[in-house]
């Protein structure tokens, strides 16, 4: 990004705006003191989310690195409490990322297949329709039916709503390649199979970038969905846990976590799709 | 009178009529009726060889949307107030009405004002950008927790949801209005009001309604999803409810209906968006 005169004051308002909420909500903290449950309040400052509630963490460690878990009588410790973080990060992520590649992967081949010929894309039309319709969300309990709590099953419904936006996404951007860049190329005698890999691909990969972030926004949230019902492990784990003892600071923390993976993820994959993009041109780049 | 002139009066509304049958024609296309039966026939073969546990056939999954939709007395064995899925489909469309209604007032005057003021959209972007990436499933709890179990709780969560998406889209159609324009207007001694009414109100109407169309269609699975997680009524909450019971073909049949009526309701948006819109290209 070029840094205007502009551009640098809307930066400094920004970070601005996020001290000032971050005020607001000590001193929230301060003039709003009820409590969830006993020593439980219901709006945590900052000098409590980053001691007590921080080493309150150290219980969801499992255990290892010899460092044993507070379930089995050790003392709670912020090295506990970091694994803690840092193996129901990893968890999650874990997850994600496989979904995103299985999901993301499947996706496309299944979209340019169908993309094929006119008569397969009015074939598969209304079922996808139809299934792109269906909330995500509300399809966990039917998937955990299905799968238990398997790793598995957790994949593959990440996998499954990554699928259906990317397959979407793609079978409408194939749709939207010039016909004349497809007439063209035909005419010079490209098989359809050489239309593929020298027209068709890079004519949509810049569409697709907007696919990928919105898919991005609903793998984050499959993958909540998943650990929500039934997880061993895992951010959304962490999360269940809280909410029925109504820890409520636990619950903000792990909420800031998540507002800070999703935030570094959205920006590395802008940043990977404007570095791949380089070449296509600005109106198409965004 | 003359003659002459009839026939020409007569072949125009005889021209749309036959112009809209060949729409409502190229509707209902052949090859995707295909297609739907094709998938339900796939549907139909993978139950012959899984348990109904596991996946029922999908003319039970029908007999049960038809048979649950007026009564469903088990419902009601669950604690959910009403025990029938119509209740509770009109339950969730009432908060999905209420929220986009609420969620896109808010979310267009945001937008349509951060447009204009640099210092507001420097102010409200990155705290709207930031929240519309956390997952409903991280905003749900506290909400359930600060204001209770209940409607209050689900149409908060939705509005949140629609803000965003109409602050976005509000705020791209008024930045993206070329400027010549507001300029024009401004050299002819328009008033600020006569600008936002005869020009930025217009002009942006066509992506705001697109806009509303997205928000509408998602705010069904959030609404069902925020249910899920606490309510005591809603498709959501039947969804729970059945989901506990191990019941498979109900679950389906509840996502159907739910399906069936995002389809509807987006087929009846896009139907007036056309209607509403008619001076502009994108709404169509």
């Amino acid at each position: 990004m070029i840094a205007t005169p502009g551009a640098r004051r809307d930066r400094w308002i920004s970070v601005l705006v996020f001290l000032a909420l971050a005020g607001l909500w000590q001193i929230l903290s301060m003039v709003y003191t009820a409590e969830a449950q006993p020593g439980e309040p219901m709006v945590a400052g900052w000098q409590v989310l980053f001691t007590d509630t921080f080493l309150a963490l150290s219980d969801y460690w499992p255990g290892g690195f010899g460092v044993p878990a507070v379930g089995d009588g050790a003392e709670r410790s912020y090295l506990a409490a970091l694994l803690s973080v840092l193996s129901h990060s990893i968890d999650t992520i874990g997850r994600l990322s496989l979904g995103l590649a299985l999901g993301g992967g499947g996706g496309l081949l299944m979209g340019l297949a169908i993309s094929w010929s006119r008569w397969s894309r009015r074939l598969f039309d209304w079922p996808l329709q139809f299934l792109r319709t269906l909330p995500l969300l509300a399809m966990v309990p039917l998937f955990q039916l299905w799968f238990g709590t398997s790793f598995f099953g957790e994949v593959l419904f990440v996998a499954y709503g990554i699928a259906v936006i990317v397959f979407a996404g793609t079978v409408n951007a194939v749709r939207n390649v010039p016909p004349i860049y497809l007439d063209n190329a035909r005419s010079l005698g490209a098989s359809r199979l050489m239309l593929y890999r020298t027209v068709i691909l890079p004519a949509i990969f810049p569409a697709l970038r907007s696919t990928i972030l919105l898919s991005l926004g609903a793998g984050w949230s499959a993958v909540l969905g998943a650990e929500y019902l039934g997880a061993q492990s895992g951010l959304g784990y962490i999360i269940v846990y809280a909410q029925q003892f109504a820890y409520l600071d636990r619950m903000f923390f792990v909420a800031l976590l998540f507002i800070l993976y999703t935030s570094i993820s959205y920006w590395a994959i802008s940043r990977l799709f404007a570095r791949l993009l380089a070449w296509a041109p600005p109106s198409q780049r965004r | 009178m003359t003659s002459a002139v009839r026939p020409e009066m007569r072949s125009a509304p005889r021209a749309t009529l036959l112009s809209r049958l060949r729409t409502a024609l190229a509707v209902l296309d052949p090859l995707r009726i295909a297609g739907v039966v094709l998938f339900i026939a796939v549907w139909q073969m993978l139950t012959l060889g899984l348990p109904p546990i596991i996946l029922p056939t999908p003319l039970g999954v029908l007999q049960r949307v038809f048979s649950d939709f007026l009564s469903a007395p088990a419902l009601s064995y669950y604690g959910v107030s009403e025990a029938n899925l119509y209740g509770n489909l009109i339950y969730t469309a009432e908060n999905v009405a209420m929220a986009v209604a609420v969620g896109s007032v808010i979310g267009v005057l945001a937008g349509l004002v951060s447009a204009r003021f640099g210092l507001v959209r420097a102010v409200i972007d990155p705290v709207v950008m930031t929240a519309g990436t956390v997952p409903i499933l991280v905003a749900a709890p506290f909400l359930l927790i600060w204001f209770g179990v209940g409607r209050a709780s689900a149409v908060c969560l939705v509005i949140f949801y629609v803000v965003v998406i109409l602050y976005v889209c509000a705020q791209r159609a008024a930045t993206n209005l070329d400027p010549v324009y507001e300029d024009n207007a401004r050299t002819l001694g328009a008033t600020p009001r006569r600008m936002v009414r005869d020009i930025l109100i217009p002009a942006t109407v066509p992506e705001i309604l697109g806009g509303l169309r997205i928000a509408l269609a998602g705010a069904w699975g959030l609404e069902a999803i925020a249910e899920l997680l606490g309510s005591q009524s809603g498709i959501g909450k039947v969804l729970e409810v059945l989901a506990g019971a191990t019941d498979p073909q109900g679950i389906m049949a509840t996502l159907l209906v739910l399906g069936l009526t995002a389809i509807v309701v987006d087929g009846l948006a896009a139907f007036a968006i056309a209607r509403t819109a008619q001076w502009s290209a994108p709404a169509r």
